[in-house]
């Protein structure tokens, strides 16, 4: 039985093989995010992560850009401005984020074109981020009166903290090529040409989906709860993550299956164990 | 480009406005910047002038001649230990007052590194919020070789930056170095200025870009990203969102969007 998806008008979520898309769909507005996306994106990735036949997510955007963040017009035009974040943003009850819907399965980023300001919320919640070498990252924020904060804390406690901060403070009037943000472990791969970057990220997934399921989503939650504490409490709480897969079908299926030279059958849905 | 303004009454730094940058330069060049009890006194001092004047929307750190800091003077603590002591009250109780950070300044800062970066020099690398520096650069830790503990220095840079090359500038003291262009690669610093002569220009221009942005945004986000290496990540977004927040409402925050359609230079509150 094939999982059915919503309809969506701002993105397209498909799945191709064990992969799940998510693409942003507004191009000409630069995939900038209107009341309407914000909404349609808490609902992909809760629809994608349910969906038991998709392993691994990718996260890419349509046209030019990757993602610009706010989408200005939609503020400056209807009169509520970001008075319409107020509530959710005072009570951090987001939702337009693979982290903030608490998504298990691995998503990659894969940017296309411009990672703007609040696009940067894609890059620091993915759990792998790749590029098109004619990708570019910068953050204006400071440049049109605008806080930075949650986009760079995600990203500072993930990369080199000063190239962080240098893109906060230098705002619109500079941008960093991909090829800087591979160098400074920002993303993992610049696929050239950047027509690839679909293939390589169908690819890469693909990959991934290859790993046991319940493993992967073990370690999602042990990594990312790290970045919450310090280090020995993290190792603490990563050791019940670790004891949490003895018995499921998957730790005795893989080395089973190394043993005999073949793909392992990993257990898909809930475990049992 | 000459100074717009010199603030008076320093005998080891020079402390001046450019523009709309202020610039703190080390200036015991025969002593590779090390700083002495009256540099102590007066880094204190240069921040709360720097921080005060309203025409200054961004600092730079840097220092005359080869060196751009090497740590306390190791000369005077030989000498004249009781010279010190103050210092050694305030470094017990981590209460330091030598960076920006250690003196609640919320203004952008760019560190611009134009020689040997050494041992307690390492607090103005670790505690701004951008660095450059010239391509002749190099950085070094010597505290273990001369039997001290390296602490706040590497506790922030770890924060940072990739954590292994710190510790093994840490545990390798003075027999080796980090090059400026080592350092760029490791995202230490983000900018490697050659010739190593265009380094203050570099720097003033670096800093007069930042200086066109919404000093009020700037702030805020200073406080967040700051705030945040004190908390787990949730917390610290929680923080975060709050900093949002409080900006919109913000003249600036009208007056940004409005001069980004209008194609024109924003006019700050």
């Amino acid at each position: 039985m094939t999982f059915a998806y919503s309809t969506y008008e701002t993105l397209v979520v498909e799945r191709r093989g064990p992969v799940g898309w998510l693409v942003n769909n507004r191009p000409d507005q630069l995939n900038a995010m209107n009341s309407r996306m914000r909404d349609e994106l808490a609902v992909a990735w809760t629809e994608l992560d349910a969906d038991p036949d998709v392993r691994v997510i990718v996260h890419t955007g349509e046209g030019r850009a990757f993602q610009t963040g706010v989408d200005v017009a939609e503020i400056a035009g209807d009169g509520v401005g970001m008075e319409r974040y107020r509530r959710s943003m005072e009570d951090f009850d987001l939702h337009f984020t693979a982290w903030h819907q608490g998504v298990t399965k691995p998503v990659i980023t894969a940017v296309n074109g411009i990672c703007a300001g609040g696009g940067f919320h894609w890059v620091a919640d993915a759990d792998i981020v790749i590029a098109a070498a004619d990708a570019q990252f910068f953050d204006p924020h400071v440049s049109i009166g605008q806080v930075v904060s949650l986009e760079a804390i995600g990203l500072m406690r993930k990369m080199p903290v000063e190239a962080v901060m240098r893109m906060a403070f230098v705002g619109r009037h500079e941008r960093m090529p991909a090829q800087r943000a591979y160098e400074l472990g920002m993303v993992s791969e610049v696929v050239d040409p950047p027509e690839r970057l679909r293939d390589a990220a169908q690819a890469l997934a693909e990959t991934i989906a290859r790993n046991s399921p319940a493993a992967m989503a073990a370690t999602k939650r042990a990594l990312w709860r790290a970045l919450e504490m310090g280090l020995t409490d993290a190792c603490r709480a990563g050791a019940g993550d670790l004891v949490s897969l003895w018995g499921h079908p998957d730790q005795a299926e893989g080395p089973r299956a190394f043993a005999e030279k073949r793909e392992p059958r990993w257990q898909v849905g809930p475990a049992e164990a | 480009m000459r100074a717009d303004h010199r603030y008076p009454g320093y005998a080891t730094l020079v402390v001046e406005r450019r523009g709309p940058v202020g610039w703190l330069v080390f200036d015991r060049p025969d002593r590779g910047n090390a700083m002495d009890a009256t540099m102590l006194a007066e880094l204190e001092r240069a921040w709360v002038d720097l921080d005060g004047d309203p025409a200054v929307r961004a600092i730079v750190t840097t220092g005359n001649g080869s060196a751009f800091q090497t740590g306390l003077d190791v000369v005077q603590l030989g000498r004249d230990p009781d010279a010190l002591r103050e210092q050694s009250r305030r470094t017990r109780r981590a209460e330091l007052k030598l960076t920006a950070w250690h003196n609640g300044v919320w203004k952008p800062v760019i560190a611009a590194v134009n020689g040997t970066c050494a041992g307690g020099g390492l607090h103005f690398v670790a505690d701004a919020d951008i660095v450059i520096a010239a391509s002749d650069a190099t950085f070094l830790d010597p505290h273990v070789s001369v039997g001290q503990v390296t602490v706040f220095e590497a506790i922030a840079l770890v924060r940072k930056s990739p954590m292994e090359p710190i510790v093994r500038m840490a545990l390798a003291g003075r027999h080796e170095r980090i090059t400026a262009r080592r350092a760029h690669q490791l995202g230490i610093l983000s900018q490697v200025v050659d010739p190593p002569g265009d380094l203050r220009d570099a720097a003033q221009a670096l800093a007069a870009t930042v200086a066109r942005n919404s000093p009020a945004a700037v702030a805020a986000t200073k406080r967040a990203l700051w705030g945040a290496l004190e908390a787990g990540l949730t917390d610290a977004c929680r923080a975060g969102a709050r900093a949002l927040v409080d900006m919109w409402g913000h003249p600036d925050q009208i007056e940004g969007p409005r001069a980004f359609t209008e194609k024109r230079e924003p006019n700050w509150a």
